[in-house]
């Protein structure tokens, strides 16, 4: 999964969507992008997460 | 002359010399020599010489546990407590509350006196201190990268909080040119853009501390524009780096733990989001699905089929009653019928005979009186069953 979003970034973005879900009053067209746009970000997120690896820069 | 006792003598002196102010609270420099720590009790006895003189002195073990270093024979130090007399042996001794080493001793007022200074300037106020940010991006680390601490960081965050990076600026941690070292250290890790920064060294309690008690080191911390854990590696002793830090940790293991979030809490931050994306969109579509049920039901309440049952249900209820009312009024009218029946039933003349009464005619007309008859004159006899023809043979009137 191609992506420049940092996690934080995409952390931040599932967090709106999850606010705008909440909101309660989205149409249902708006509901079902948001809820798929949710699901993608999410596994995204945890993607970034599980195959993160540590860098570390020596400074010369 | 009045006699007294030995132990009134030693009595009186200790209560002299115990009266001394002079002899109370004073720091007496001198060489250890005949040092030995009573192994039970922890206590410690031992003499303070100069070139011309000894002074006995005991350090109970309350006060020896506090001390930083171990005292040994030959040591030039200064000790602080109090001359008091040990009557049972009629001897007096300085009863040692603290020792320190005599080159310390100026070491640690000259530390204080800048801890003062400093304080005064608010270099190590609270209110200064920053949070630390919760995800940073780039962590770095001042440190000798020879030394344990540098590993300890990286396995702390590479467990933790992999998504980070770490930049790692080498410094001297010990020396005369550390403090100027972790100076620069430090500005370049500001330079470099890090979010939080590390400074520290692994080591001991032995290990020397100095170069973290410097006024440059304790500036240069309070200066920095990102936030700075300080990680000097010791649990006992603040150090002014310490206290000019944003953080303070122990080792540089916890500061590393400090500068990042734990990936379970992370992990756990998807999880509940998902949850709760799952949760809103199910209950928009829930309530608009309620909308569009309840409409829909109420449209098909109003279409032409339903409105044609409805109306089969109300004939088909009419006929019912309509059905129900005629069998009840025939039912009542053959009930009246059968009543009625059976009384005139009990009234028929043919039942009348049947008890064994007769009629008489003459022709076709029933004789009701004697008068209207005549001797031999032909009769018909009626009976309940069967008829007879007769003759008069005499008529009685009444």
């Amino acid at each position: 999964m191609e992506n420049k979003e940092t996690f934080e970034e995409n952390l931040k973005k599932l967090a709106d969507i999850v606010l705008e879900l909440e909101k309660g009053d989205v149409p249902l067209e708006k509901t079902v992008e948001l809820y798929g746009e949710g699901v993608k970000i999410s596994a995204l997120c945890r993607n970034q997460l599980e195959s993160a690896k540590i860098k570390i820069t020596e400074e010369k | 002359m009045p006699v007294i006792t030995v132990t009134q003598v030693n009595k009186y002196i200790a209560s002299k010399l115990k009266s001394d102010r002079i002899l109370q609270g004073i720091m007496v420099k001198g060489e250890i020599t005949d040092f030995i720590c009573h192994y039970k009790s922890g206590h410690c006895y031992f003499s303070l010489k100069d070139k011309e003189s000894t002074l006995k002195a005991v350090m109970f073990a309350s006060a020896a546990s506090r001390l930083k270093f171990q005292p040994e024979d030959g040591m030039s130090v200064v000790a602080s407590g109090s001359i008091a007399v040990y009557e049972r042996d009629g001897v007096y001794q300085l009863y040692v509350n603290d020792v320190i080493p005599e080159g310390a001793g100026k070491a640690s007022v000259a530390l204080e006196q800048l801890k003062k200074k400093l304080a005064a300037e608010g270099i190590f106020a609270e209110e200064h201190k920053r949070s630390l940010p919760y995800m940073p991006k780039k962590i770095g680390a001042v440190t000798s990268l020879s030394g344990a601490a540098v590993q300890d960081i990286i396995n702390v965050l590479s467990r933790r909080y992999p998504l980070c990076e770490l930049y790692t600026i080498d410094a001297l941690v010990q020396g005369e040119a550390a403090p100027m070292s972790i100076c620069q250290g430090i500005l370049k890790a500001e330079a470099a853009g890090c979010d939080v920064v590390i400074v520290g060294r692994g080591g001991g309690s032995s290990e020397d501390l100095s170069a973290y008690n410097t006024e440059a080191v304790a500036r240069a911390v309070y200066n920095c524009k990102i936030p700075v854990i300080s990680a000097v590696g010791h649990e006992v002793d603040f150090t002014l780096t310490d206290l000019a830090a944003d953080m303070r940790a122990p080792t540089p293991s916890a500061a590393a733990e400090l500068a990042s979030p734990d990936i379970s809490q992370l992990r756990e931050y998807i999880n509940g989001y998902e949850r709760r994306c799952e949760k809103a969109a199910m209950a928009a579509v829930e309530k608009k699905l309620g909308t569009y049920n309840s409409l829909s039901a109420k449209l098909s309440a109003q279409s032409p089929e339903n409105r044609l049952k409805l109306m089969e249900e109300r004939l088909a209820n009419l006929q019912n009653r309509a059905e129900t009312a005629v069998k009840r009024n025939f039912d009542r009218c053959s009930a009246q019928l059968a009543e009625k029946a059976a009384k005139l039933d009990s009234l028929s003349p043919l039942k009348v005979m049947a008890r064994g009464y007769s009629l008489v005619y003459k022709g076709d007309d029933l004789v009701r009186d004697s008068a209207d008859l005549t001797v031999g004159q032909e009769i018909t006899l009626r009976f309940d069953k069967g008829t007879a023809t007769a003759e008069i043979i005499d008529v009685n009137g009444e």
